[in-house]
């Protein structure tokens, strides 16, 4: 047997998009570009990327809802391009957001059309449905339409469907995205509570916090590429010699403080915060006490009204690399 | 004050061409054009032939008839559509809470929809005129096309009126299109108004488009101004009438759910 | 399909009907559509000096509209609802084939359109006094059947062809009514020129239909309506073959394209 649960080689994915019924014009998209990992049975594996990575294409090519352009990729040893049909027994997934649900029917009806799609014993299904509801926190709603939901029912609706045929794998992509922080919550508890089962996951997620506190393993993904791959503690290991000094500044001194730290090398990195009120500069440096040195002459209200240096986290080692790309 | 005047006509039709355009994702007008002409040209071919079975021997009445039902539709669903629209989008309560005249808006927004009705229909008579090579040489084109056109205004006040039931009820689209599909029976296009039962010639006179497709089909056998002046002087009141009322009834229906805030409720 | 899974078509049955068919809609497209064109048929008749309608062509006529109009609206609604909210990307996901499911799903809309062909065929019992006297039963029972057969095989080549891409919606209109006035829904075939009558024998609907309004203007000739009868099933298998032909190519270009979903 296949020691591991998925493995990709090398995937690939380009869309071509048509403008234009008539004088058409032909558009590419690299939205996947030569993407390998090997996911172990049982392991809870995180793909963690900005909006746009390619996250949703690389779990929707794993679950042969598309095709790949380029490369292979095996569930459980069967191949998702060949055995099609053999993958789609084996596998559970679920989507973000309220789509993939009959709306006019309830969450019981939804269920059980589910399990004649996967064509489940009709005495399996009568005993899996109450239990999967109950998995959830949906027992006492089973018979309210799905219109009447909230968008977390919903999502935990959407787990229960992805359940129904017990998998060995599991895809869930963004599964938290849209839910309050409670229900966020006890959806990773969830989560966790199946991979004590012995279930095999891949999560997809922008939430960092999300990916440290579940995933044993996290491939970082950016513009369709995986930028790091590793453990959520080797991941910040790796930078950890870095400490981040954020210092809370005024907007229109911000030019001559970031021209002050040019003259570090290219281990330092600034990143002017503008999002926030006040704006922040943000400096993850190795070389912490040069950095405050070189700041000294600056430390009063007219240009930094606050200072605070810490330890990284992985959201900083996230944005490290994900700024690092843009260069 | 004409200043005024040119600049919200500008403002409406850029905001309608905005509109009209987000609808169709088809880029290629030539394609749009056929994507719209398909539906009513095929169904003339079944009534033309429906007719040719009962006995008709010229099919010019039934193609004008469909021809001119083309624009009148088009004008009767782009103001529905463009009040429709506006509620599932949820900026109608936007536009409605700014200050600029609603009636303008949502005539500028059928605008687009009357004319690409109207170079339909010319193509759709174009080309039934060549596959039953039509005799048009008696025909008066210019009065012609202002009966296509007349009717398409006018019917842009039935809009209005479907527009507030779309306002009020998430089927009115559903009714709108079955109030089309009436009119196949109702306002002439398919045989002669005397041949309906008494009471429903009473309705026909009542709607719009009857005075337009009757002065349609005198332009079409080479009448003059004179000729058709009452039709068109009759159709023109009938529209106004039905667009003041149509109005009207949009702007209580407005008044009241804004009241009830149920306005860009689904 | 290798055996017949009960549960599924039952289920599927009912999801469709729960989900599209029990809905206003179809108020409009079973009865109102028909009701619409069964009018114009008789009012058409009325105009051009006829006594009496031909009720069979005109009023039954109507119904077979209102069973074609359905389902290719439903059948056209079905696949772009499904990649609307998201479904079709599921039902591919899973085990059961989407053939199969379109397969199901159009059977029902067939079966649905029978109402509509019953409600015209009572009204022109019961309001326009046709009068059953004379008709060839058996022969438009078997034709019924053929019908829907037909009827089906057009409804998933039709799925099909919906599921390939978004922009195939624009398309339907090239299809409803060519098909339409092709078979002589309401009107019998010698009206058409030559040679869209030649065109028309390409249609299964065709053949089924005309062997179905022939027996119930009570024609009895067995040689006739065999031969229609053939002709039917014989040019609905191939389009049946062309389906499952095209099907594979267009489940794999979906998932290649990304248009499976609609996001
Ligand atoms: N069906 C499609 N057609 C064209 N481009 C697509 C399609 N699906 C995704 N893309 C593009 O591929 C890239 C990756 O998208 P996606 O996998 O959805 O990212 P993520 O899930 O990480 O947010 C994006 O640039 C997106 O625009
Ligand atoms: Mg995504």
């Amino acid at each position: 047997m296949d020691p591991s649960a998925i493995v990709a080689s090398s995937l690939n994915k380009t869309f071509n998009t048509k403008t234009g019924l008539w004088k058409t014009k032909t558009k590419s998209t690299i939205a996947v570009e030569d993407i390998s990992f090997n996911i172990e049975r049982g392991e809870l594996f995180g793909l963690l990327g900005p909006n746009g990575a390619g996250k949703t294409t690389t779990v929707k090519m794993l679950t042969t809802l598309l095709l790949p352009t380029g490369g292979t990729a095996k569930i459980l040893g069967l191949d998702v391009v060949r055995q099609t049909a053999e993958v789609r027994r084996h596998i559970g997934f679920a989507f973000s957001g309220s789509r993939g649900l009959y709306n006019r029917l309830t969450a019981i009806q939804n269920l059980k059309y589910f399990a004649e799609l996967y064509a489940l014993d009709p005495a399996i299904t009568r005993k899996r449905i109450p239990e999967l509801l109950e998995l959830v926190g949906l027992s006492q709603r089973g018979d309210d339409r799905v219109e009447t939901y909230s968008s977390g029912m919903v999502q935990r609706l959407h787990l229960a469907r992805a359940l129904l045929h017990d998998p060995e794998v599991l895809f869930l992509d963004e599964p938290t995205v849209g839910i309050d922080p409670v229900g966020a919550r006890e959806l990773r508890q969830t989560i966790k509570n199946l991979i004590s089962l012995g279930k095999t996951i891949l999560l997809t997620t922008h939430y960092m916090a999300e990916a440290e506190e579940l995933c044993h393993r996290i491939a970082i993904i950016n513009k369709g590429r995986i930028v790091a791959l590793d453990s959520p503690d080797a991941l910040k290991r790796r930078i950890s010699g870095d400490s981040v000094i954020e210092a809370t500044i005024q907007t229109a001194q911000a030019h001559i403080l970031m021209d002050r730290l040019r003259i570090l090398d290219g281990k330092t990195v600034v990143e002017l915060k503008n999002s926030t009120e006040p704006e922040k500069l943000c400096i993850r440096t190795p070389e912490p006490a040069r950095v405050l040195e070189l700041l000294s002459p600056y430390l009063n209200p007219q240009y930094i009204q606050g200072l605070e240096v810490r330890n990284q986290t992985l959201e900083d080692v996230y944005i490290t690399i994900i700024q690092g790309e843009k260069e | 004050m004409i200043q005024s005047l040119v600049h919200s006509l500008r403002v409406y039709l850029a905001e309608a061409w905005l509109s009209y355009h987000g609808r169709f994702a088809i880029t290629s007008p030539f394609g749009y054009i056929a994507s719209k002409l398909g539906f009513p040209f095929f169904l003339m071919l079944f009534f033309i032939f429906m007719g040719k079975f009962v006995g008709y021997t010229n099919p010019l009445y039934i193609v004008i008839g469909n021809v001119l039902l083309i624009p009148a539709a088009n004008g009767l669903g782009g103001v529905t559509l463009a009040i429709r629209d506006e509620r599932q989008w949820g900026t109608l309560s936007y536009v409605l809470g700014s200050p600029a005249p609603r009636m303008p808006i949502f005539l500028g927004r059928a605008f687009y929809y009357i004319l690409d009705g109207f170079v339909t229909a010319l193509l759709g008579l174009a080309i039934a005129a060549g596959i039953f090579h039509l005799d048009l040489s008696q025909v008066n084109f210019l009065l012609l096309m202002v009966c296509i056109f007349l009717v398409a205004v006018t019917s842009s006040g039935l809009g209005f009126l479907f527009g507030s039931i779309s306002l009020v009820s998430r089927d009115g689209w559903m009714i709108t299109t079955t109030f089309i599909s009436a009119l196949y029976i109702l306002v002439g296009v398919n045989f002669p108004i005397e041949s309906l039962p008494v009471v429903l010639q009473k309705v026909a006179y009542g709607l719009p488009l009857t005075r337009g497709i009757l002065a349609a089909r005198l332009a079409l056998d080479g009448a003059g101004w004179n000729a058709i002046s009452r039709l068109v002087a009759g159709e023109v009141l009938v529209g106004a009438i039905y667009i003041l009322a149509g109005y009207l009834c949009f702007r209580l229906i407005e008044k009241r759910s804004m009241a009830s805030g149920t306005l860009d409720a689904i | 399909m290798s055996r017949l899974r009960w549960g599924l078509i039952k289920r599927q049955m009912v999801v469709q009907l729960q989900v599209a068919t029990l809905n206003l809609y179809s108020l409009g497209l079973f009865v109102i559509q028909p009701a619409v064109f069964i009018a114009v048929g008789m009012l058409l008749s009325h105009a051009a000096g006829n006594a009496m309608p031909d009720l069979v062509y005109s009023v039954v006529g109507g119904g077979i509209m209102g069973m074609w109009s359905g389902l290719v609206f439903s059948s056209t609604y079905d696949i772009a609802g499904d990649r609307y909210n998201g479904m079709l990307e599921l039902i591919v996901g899973s085990p059961t084939s989407l053939a199969t499911v379109e397969a199901i799903r159009t059977l029902t809309n067939v079966l649905s359109g029978l109402f509509s062909l019953s409600l015209a065929f009572i009204t022109s019992l019961a309001i326009f006094g046709y009068s059953l006297h004379g008709v060839n039963f058996w022969g438009a029972g078997i034709s019924l059947l053929l019908l829907l057969f037909a009827m089906w095989c057009m409804g998933v080549f039709l799925a099909n062809f919906i599921a390939w891409s978004r922009i195939s919606t624009w398309f339907v209109d090239y299809l409803e009514m060519p098909i339409a006035f092709l078979c002589g829904f309401m009107y019998p075939i010698r009206v058409l020129p030559g040679w869209l009558q030649i065109l028309s024998g390409a249609i299964p609907i065709r053949w089924a239909l005309q062997a179905m309004n022939e027996s119930l203007l009570g024609n009895r000739d067995l040689t006739f309506l065999a031969t229609h009868w053939a002709i039917a099933i014989g040019i609905s298998l191939i389009f049946l073959a062309i389906t499952r032909w095209l099907q594979v190519k267009v489940h794999d270009s979906i998932r290649l394209s990304g248009e499976l979903s609609s996001i």
